[in-house]
């Protein structure tokens, strides 16, 4: 592999920044460390998994702290970045209970969530370089 | 379920590996696991009552 901007180590607020831009835009921490190709598989896999959550009429789900799991679901959705914040500026991500996918869109919104919160940490460790 | 599966094992595969070819045979490794997990818990489901 050729040598990256990540092959030394980052300043902490470097390393911070990179984690947040990481997280706002999937596959982006990687991309400013220099190892492009895998920023954009992250970016291409990750929305368009996000995409096809809310094509599958799958919820985003409301910060409600009187029921757990529904406020976890939306922390995972959370993780997503952008285009969670476009989903919800637009009104998408409502989610139709009775559809047949809903489920399976959930699926997907959550999971795309958690994937990007990986590749966040994983971002950090090669800015911190420890990979 | 083989959307989902491609999608994951995709970004799996990109976070722990970092040679291209590693990480295609990864994928198909963890995409066929995939798959092959979901057919054998489907069909060890089927007997169950709804």
């Amino acid at each position: 592999m050729p040598a990256t901007t990540a092959d030394r180590a980052q300043p902490d607020t470097t390393a911070y920044l990179i984690c947040a831009a990481a997280w706002l835009v999937p596959g982006v921490g990687h991309i400013w460390l220099g190892r492009r190709q895998k920023g954009i598989i992250f970016l291409v896999s990750l929305t368009l998994m996000f995409v096809f959550g809310l094509w599958l009429e799958g919820a985003l789900f409301p910060f409600q702290l009187a029921e757990p799991l529904v406020a976890l679901g939306a922390l995972a959705d959370l993780g997503v970045g952008l285009p969670y914040i476009i989903a919800r500026a637009v009104g998408a991500g409502a989610g139709r209970v009775v559809a047949i996918t809903y489920e399976y869109g959930n699926t997907f919104l959550i999971v795309a969530g958690l994937l990007n919160m990986l590749v966040v940490l994983d971002a950090f460790d090669i800015a911190k370089g420890r990979k | 379920m083989v959307i989902f599966a491609l999608f994951v094992s995709v970004v799996f595969a990109t976070l722990m590996r970092d040679e291209p070819r590693e990480q295609l045979t990864f994928a198909g490794r963890l995409f066929a696991g995939f798959i092959g997990a979901g057919v054998v818990i489907g069909w060890l489901l089927y007997p169950l009552p709804l």
